[in-house]
């Protein structure tokens, strides 16, 4: 059949479903770059460490070795790690979406002398690296006994965080004068208007706030590897420090097997909030 | 809650609030149990120990609390929290170290122990029952290896020794290294060379892996190979310019340029050589009597594995140290040092240390326990005769106190990828990696003074 021969109106319908045809060519290609590594990680996982170190690459295993991943399981003590990594996540996390969520509230509908110049240092704090802070950190936390202890998470979660002040601000900002002036002639304080008007309207972003800090705390390694002993410690130090040989050198495959274990519980998390998590960038002037 | 009407919140007690609310909360909350667990629980006394996952097993440490009715605790290896906890005065009360490197660096800042009393006293870890390489952990404020002890490794190798796969070797029709006397660097370069089987522009089979545990103890033992010393005699300076040490810089720059093996401008992603000798895909490994723990295991490698003296320079001396001496040492602040001497005792002298020595992952260090050393097998008798021949050359490189072998190590990687890429001359790297690290040692010698 050639062109000419096309009923009319054919050519626009060919012409979007060849415009599909390049869209989801690019967003197979796309998703394979991002899902790709997670991929090689599960391969991986699956392989003996010969199969892994073999050239040329062998892509999928020879002998799928899933006792990799009841190896890893068992080598260390993985829920007892998960369950500090959970308490540990779901503590800050809760703190800071909050607090945060009253400081962006504070920035975005209260005025106050220098408070441009408050907000301007909030977000350059950003800027600063978190190794330069380690080590006064650590002496701080030791003076005050908190070392080994989930104290630090605490007051770290109670202080808010300067990017998610600053997603809360973006959103608080944009909601209408109108509610506020309105809750006012009701009686209400700034308080009231905060934790009844403002927080219920912001769930997006009180999603997006929760899995962002909540990945975070869930994938840090540096602050529980100087704050906590060994047995206190979370799964993302226990994973990368723990599957070694008797001479200390890492065991690859379980590594990666414990790794994919590791990342499935933030994986679930964004599924159920992945709406959210979405909607809550797009409406906070982020997208 | 609901609000009372007429009691709006100004902006001033907003803020206020925003203030005293979290000073509330961590008030109200510092009642709670938020210690995980408690410090001492039980009988006993309870000792810190800053390691590594392989150091001690949650198995070692409920044995500790069968055999000594101690409690360890254990603290994951890390220098920043070292720091931080002496700094803070408390530190561990025994922690993990590289005797090769970290013993003069710490004994020169006056935070070890001198545990020569502890030594005197036990039964257990006697004088004469300790093996050589234990003197990497003595210094006696001006060289290492001499004066009193402020560790102990927990099991050894010598480092500069090299595994080799004949199979491989009979594929390129190359002839074996011999297991009694050391070929030259320049032979092993050589028929490195000669093994390396490369495909499409990837290498598939490294002819040889010559890293060392870390880059600046390998090229001190490479320069003491070649009949020099890297340091100066007070270890205040380094210097790459001396014939020797220009000699071992160049082999080494030569055999990163070569592509004959892993190095910092062509690493391995296994990130050592276990898992790529297993596989088939290594000639030769640099590696000592430990990498048997991993061989021994796989018995189709075992057999074709030998095991073959550390080589030497044409013209130099030979000399087979250890690199690393890995174990522990006690902080002088440490708050338990009786029940931490206890735990040393036993880890070093008795359960542990005989576990370790029936592994097969690196000689133990005490010689009593050397008949617990496997040679079962044939190739295993094989390897041990090699190894033991292989200990009349251990000597002790000593190293500078005056930089952590980590910052030296850093300094090296920053200049030597533009001499292993072709791109700078070895005199110019050698002066260049002068330059350099004499600034890093003058710095640490004004700290110590």
């Amino acid at each position: 059949m050639t062109a000419t021969s096309l009923p009319p109106g054919s050519a626009p319908r060919v012409r979007v479903r060849a415009g599909r045809l390049v869209l989801y060519t690019v967003l197979v290609v796309a998703t394979g770059l991002f899902v790709g590594p997670f991929g090689w990680l599960v391969l991986s996982g699956l392989k003996t460490p010969a199969e892994l170190a073999a050239s040329p690459v062998h892509w999928l295993p020879t002998h799928v070795q899933w006792h990799n991943f009841a190896d890893a399981f068992n080598l260390i003590d993985f829920l007892g790690y998960a369950r500090n990594s959970l308490i540990i996540a779901t503590l800050y996390a809760t703190l800071v979406t909050l607090s945060s969520a009253w400081v962006g509230f504070g920035f975005a509908r209260l005025e106050a002398p220098g408070k441009k110049t408050l907000f301007g240092i909030l977000i350059g704090s950003m800027m600063l690296p978190q190794m330069i802070t380690l080590l006064p950190t650590y002496l701080i936390f030791a003076k005050l006994g908190m070392v080994d202890t989930y104290w630090p998470w605490v007051l770290w979660g109670l202080a808010a965080a300067p990017y998610l002040v600053f997603l809360f601000r973006q959103f608080f900002a944009g909601l209408p004068r109108e509610l506020e002036e309105a809750a006012i002639v009701d009686g209400c304080g700034y308080g009231t208007i905060f934790w009844r008007i403002f927080l219920p309207q912001s769930w997006p972003v009180l999603s997006a706030s929760f899995v962002i800090a909540f990945t975070w705390s869930w994938g840090d390694y540096i602050a529980p590897q100087l704050l906590l002993s060994t047995d206190r410690s979370t799964l993302a130090v226990a994973v990368m420090s723990t599957y070694v040989t008797s001479a200390g050198t890492p065991v690859a495959n379980l590594q990666a097997a414990g790794s994919v274990m590791y990342v499935v519980p933030i994986l679930l998390i964004f599924l159920v909030a992945q709406r959210g998590f979405v909607a809550g960038m797009s409406t906070s002037g982020l997208k | 809650m609901h609000p009372r009407a007429g009691a709006s919140l100004s902006r001033r007690r907003f803020l206020a609030l925003s203030a005293a609310g979290g000073a509330t909360g961590a008030a109200a909350l510092s009642g709670c149990a938020m210690r995980v667990s408690s410090g001492v629980s039980g009988v006993g006394e309870t000792v810190t120990v800053m390691a590594k996952a392989d150091d001690f097993s949650p198995e070692l440490i409920r044995q500790a609390r069968k055999d000594l009715g101690v409690k360890i605790v254990t603290v994951r290896y890390d220098i920043t929290k070292l720091i931080g906890m002496m700094t803070n005065g408390a530190p561990p009360d025994l922690v993990r170290g590289v005797g090769a490197t970290d013993a003069p660096y710490f004994a020169a800042r006056d935070v070890m122990e001198d545990l020569d009393p502890y030594f005197a006293r036990s039964d257990v870890l006697r004088a004469g029952d300790l093996d050589p390489v234990n003197d990497l952990w003595r210094y006696d404020g001006r060289t290492q290896g001499k004066g009193p002890r402020y560790g102990m490794a927990k099991d050894f190798s010598q480092d500069s020794m090299f595994w080799y796969n004949t199979a491989l070797f009979d594929e390129a029709g190359v002839g074996h290294p011999p297991e009694t006397e050391p070929v030259t660097y320049e032979e092993w370069l050589e028929d490195a060379r000669r093994l390396t089987r490369r495909r499409n522009g990837q290498t598939t089979v490294f002819g040889g892996s010559y890293q060392g545990v870390l880059t600046p103890n390998l090229l001190a033992s490479l320069t003491a190979s070649a009949g020099g010393n890297l340091f100066t005699d007070d270890f205040s300076r380094i210097d790459f310019t001396t014939p020797e040490a220009r000699k071992a810089l160049a082999w080494y720059v030569e055999y990163g340029r070569s592509r004959v093996g892993p190095s910092i401008v062509q690493p391995d992603p296994n990130a050592w050589d276990g898992p790529t000798y297993q596989a088939g895909r290594m000639a030769m490994s640099n590696s000592g009597y430990w990498l048997g723990g991993l061989i021994n295991t796989d018995k189709k490698l075992a057999p074709l594995s030998r095991l073959a003296p550390a080589p030497l320079f044409a013209g130099g001396r030979r000399v087979s140290p250890c690199q690393a001496g890995t174990g522990f040492w006690m902080p002088k602040k440490a708050k338990n040092k009786d029940a931490a001497w206890r735990v040393f005792e036993w880890f070093f002298g008795e359960g542990p240390a005989r576990a370790r020595a029936s592994g097969g992952w690196g000689i133990p260090t005490l010689k009593s326990l050397r008949p617990l050393m496997p040679a079962r097998e044939d190739y295993q008798k094989r390897v041990l005769k090699v190894q033991n021949a292989e200990l009349r050359h251990f000597s002790v490189i000593a190293f500078t106190p005056y930089a952590s072998a980590d910052s030296l190590y850093a300094l090296f990687n920053q200049e030597a990828p533009a001499a292993m890429n072709g791109h700078m001359s070895v005199d110019t790297l050698a002066g260049r990696l002068n330059s350099v690290m004499n600034e890093q040692l003058k710095r640490g010698k004004e700290q110590v003074g």
